[in-house]
């Protein structure tokens, strides 16, 4: 457990988190190291099957599960754009655009929090709440269901991998978890270098993971194979500054607000997203966020929660700045923000050795073809509703 | 014979609940020949007093597509003023994505209803009613929500819900305007309010009363008891046989709770609201008024013209086991059907197509950015 004498740097769950982090000497704790990525957790209670996987593919790009069959996992997660969205938020469901800066699905079958406030704690209830969130697939279990039962392939595959009559919806979000647990990543230049090939890194890299580890102190919460803690930190990062001149924005900003459930005084004047927050309701948890894996964000830009930062240049002179965007603007919740982070006096050449290191968290761009889906058809014969009305 | 005498409860406003004893003339077959049956009198609707403010906003609400999911449809694009505020089609439109299994029913003078939707699911108020269409997912698929945020972004919404006393727009304000602009939507000049039917019509509305029968179901001001029966109306194969259709009779069957859904391959009707056996296949009674402009007919659309319904009926109505045993061959002649035509066309008065009832301005491309949002109150 933690025993930091100052303890406001750690996140909500640092008590449940199991995490490694150990206490040592001047109360600094000792990150665990990183570590080349093993082999993604599969639940005891969704185990991978090639039934399942290959449901789960089709299902992932699959626009008819959402509201107005426009709208599925893949719409936002665009492989072609990292399987996540290149604004700074995502796109949302017609009508409305999302509020938060979309993460990429590979590797994500390594967390156990999922969302930038830990709010779903598997792939399947990820799937679930993204497929129904009125700014994301606004699907509703009973028409996206009904639709399922519609598909023969999916009736077929759904059998094969559940034993069903006719498709589960929480099926459909075990197999697209199942396929998600697919997209992984574990051949990059570090997980190499870290396996014993020290030709994998460049000397700038190795440079910069000496300041990774060190100066620039990213392993602090960056650590493990994840290159995350999985804690919660407000480290400064501003708002999204579309909010302030995009009306449909400031609409999901309102609804977010009113959907989640604050008190009436923070729905009137929060201009920012509480993060943490919304889970917890701790006052000390406004703006903080879960540490995201460093992994493939050589094609994920934007960056932070908020996607405020294009390049990883940006973001490694936010923390060089300590915590303070190059316009000046940082968090909305300067009370709770985090004390790790501070200027950090890095120079061009560190920078620059930082930056390339981080660009060996990411290996060859993930691409797959997208499955032509299968079609609707009739459950029924003309003839059968034709006996059915002569026997009513 | 309880579906005669029964519909006090039903009619609610006092005006309409006048009730006169009237011999019904049975025609050839009914079996309780010239028994006498209190049934309410057909006759004019009552005024209904309504808000202007309030109905102001309700007609700029329900033409505003803003208020469905994706922003694809309005109330009026299934209830289209220029098709009679229903769609002139068998099956609704519903929500994108998707089509619908039942027949748009007309919004004119729906606010004198007591109970709402074919299969009579809605008992409650129009309130109601207007959530359930927002938010139902083959419908409008609205999260309230969102709209409650969508609305506020609207510089003129904010003045009219304050206009109308509602304050900042509200989901609670949109579920009472809206109703109060539809107590706007009510029959103008029906011949047989005004009293100018033709002699046809005059024929007609004798044979409705006496030999046809139709005033059992069809009477009080709005022609209609408000009670569920089964007319034996056959099944739209459509809604099974596309899919589109289907999912959305699928979703709604699954959502209510109604037992082997994936099977069903009728519409349950009045069933979904009792879960009785006895009641499958049963539809609410709908108004007669306003015919003239919402072809086709039935729950599911299946009769294109009144000709057809007048014959569906003079056939003693469909094939169904469960059918009401008030309908029986009634044995009209071919000039007797047309002045039933007649007469039921005689019930329909105005359209009710202009600037009064629809809302004309353009609805803005886009939202408008709040100014200085980081230093107002939400």
């Amino acid at each position: 457990m933690l025993s930091a004498p100052d303890d406001c740097c750690y996140g909500v769950d640092d008590h449940t988190t199991g995490s490694t982090a150990q206490t040592i000497k001047g109360g600094m704790r000792t990150p665990p190291p990183l570590a080349p990525l093993g082999p993604p957790p599969i639940p005891a209670d969704n185990p991978q099957s090639p039934a399942k996987i290959e449901w789960g593919r089709y299902l992932f790009f699959d626009p008819r599960l959402g509201g107005d069959a426009s709208t599925g996992c893949s719409t936002c997660h665009e492989p072609d754009q990292g399987w996540s969205w290149a604004e700074d938020i995502s796109r949302g469901y017609p009508g409305t655009v999302h509020w938060r800066s979309n993460q990429t699905i590979i590797n994500a079958a390594y967390y156990s929090k999922l969302f930038w406030a830990g709010s779903s704690t598997s792939l399947e209830a990820q799937a679930r709440a993204a497929s129904k969130g009125g700014v994301a697939g606004n699907g509703e279990t009973d028409i996206m269901e009904a639709r399922l039962a519609l598909i023969p392939r999916y009736v077929a595959l759904s059998r094969e991998a559940f034993g069903t009559e006719w498709p589960l919806l929480r099926d459909a979000y075990r197999a697209i978890a199942a396929f998600e647990r697919t997209l992984v990543q574990r051949d990059t230049p570090l997980d190499r270098y870290l396996l014993g090939d020290e030709t994998a890194l460049s000397e700038e890299q190795i440079r910069g993971k000496q300041l990774f580890e060190g100066k620039a102190g990213c392993i602090q919460c960056h650590n493990g194979p994840l290159a995350s803690d999985e804690n919660y930190y407000n480290i400064g990062v501003p708002g999204v500054k579309r909010w302030e001149s995009d009306g449909l924005a400031q609409i999901t900003f309102r609804f977010e607000l009113y959907a989640k459930g604050v008190p009436e005084e923070l729905y009137r004047t929060l201009k920012d997203d509480p993060g943490a927050y919304f889970r917890s309701r701790n006052r000390w948890d406004m703006g903080k966020f879960r540490t995201p894996s460093l992994r493939y964000t050589l094609y994920t830009a934007p960056y932070m929660h908020s996607g405020q930062f294009d390049t990883l240049e940006e973001v490694v002179d936010f923390y060089n700045a300590g915590g303070v965007a190059a316009d000046g603007r940082t968090t909305s919740f300067p009370e709770t923000k985090s004390p790790l982070i501070r200027p950090l006096g890095l120079t061009g050449q560190e920078r620059e050795d930082l930056v390339a290191f981080i660009e060996a968290f990411s290996g060859e761009e993930i691409l797959i073809e997208k499955p032509e889906l299968p079609p609707y058809a009739p459950l029924f014969t003309r003839a059968q509703l034709q006996a059915a009305q002569e026997a009513k | 014979m309880p579906n005669l005498t029964g519909g006090r409860e039903q009619m609610g406003p006092q005006a309409m609940c006048r009730r006169t004893l009237l011999a019904v003339v049975m025609g050839a077959g009914l079996t309780f020949g010239a028994q006498a049956a209190l049934v309410p009198e057909l006759g004019p609707l009552p005024p209904i007093q309504y808000d202007k403010a309030k109905a102001e906003l309700g007609k700029r609400l329900f033409f505003d597509k803003r208020l469905s999911g994706d922003a694809g449809i309005a109330c009026a694009t299934c209830h289209d003023p220029k098709q009679g505020w229903t769609q002139n089609q068998p099956l609704s439109d519903g929500y994108p994505g998707n089509g619908h299994f039942r027949n748009a029913p007309t919004l004119i003078n729906v606010a004198y209803k007591k109970v709402w939707n074919h299969d009579g699911r809605i008992g409650t108020s129009l309130d109601d009613m207007v959530r359930e269409m927002i938010t139902e997912d083959y419908i409008m698929n609205m999260d309230m929500r969102i709209m409650q945020e969508r609305l506020k972004q609207d510089p003129l919404y904010l003045e009219m819900f304050r206009d109308a006393g509602y304050g900042e727009p509200s989901n609670g304000g949109v579920r009472q305007a809206i109703p109060e602009f539809l107590k706007s939507l009510t029959s103008r000049n029906a011949p047989f309010d005004t009293g100018k039917m033709s002699t046809a019509a005059r024929k007609g509305l004798q044979l409705f009363k006496g030999k046809a029968g139709c005033i059992q179901c069809h009477n009080g001001p709005l022609a209609s008891d408000g009670k569920a029966h089964n007319t034996g109306v056959p099944e739209n194969f459509g809604i099974f046989l596309n899919p589109e259709n289907h999912q959305a009779f699928i979703a709604f069957a699954l959502f209510q709770g109604i037992e082997n859904y994936m099977n069903l391959k009728r519409d349950p009707g009045y069933y979904n609201v009792t879960l009785d056996q006895a009641d499958m296949g049963k539809f609410i009674t709908p108004s007669l008024r306003e015919l003239k402009y919402t072809a086709p007919y039935m729950h599911n659309g299946m009769l294109a013209t009144l000709e057809e319904v007048v014959a569906f009926y003079n056939a003693g109505g469909g094939k169904e086991s469960r059918k009401s045993p008030l309908l029986k061959p009634l044995g009209l002649s071919e000039d007797e059907q047309r002045n039933l035509v007649a007469f039921l066309l005689a019930l329909s008065g105005d359209p009710l197509t202009t600037a009064e009832h629809i809302w004309q301005q353009p609805f803005p491309a886009e939202y408008s950015a709040i100014e200085n949002w980081k230093d107002v109150r939400n």
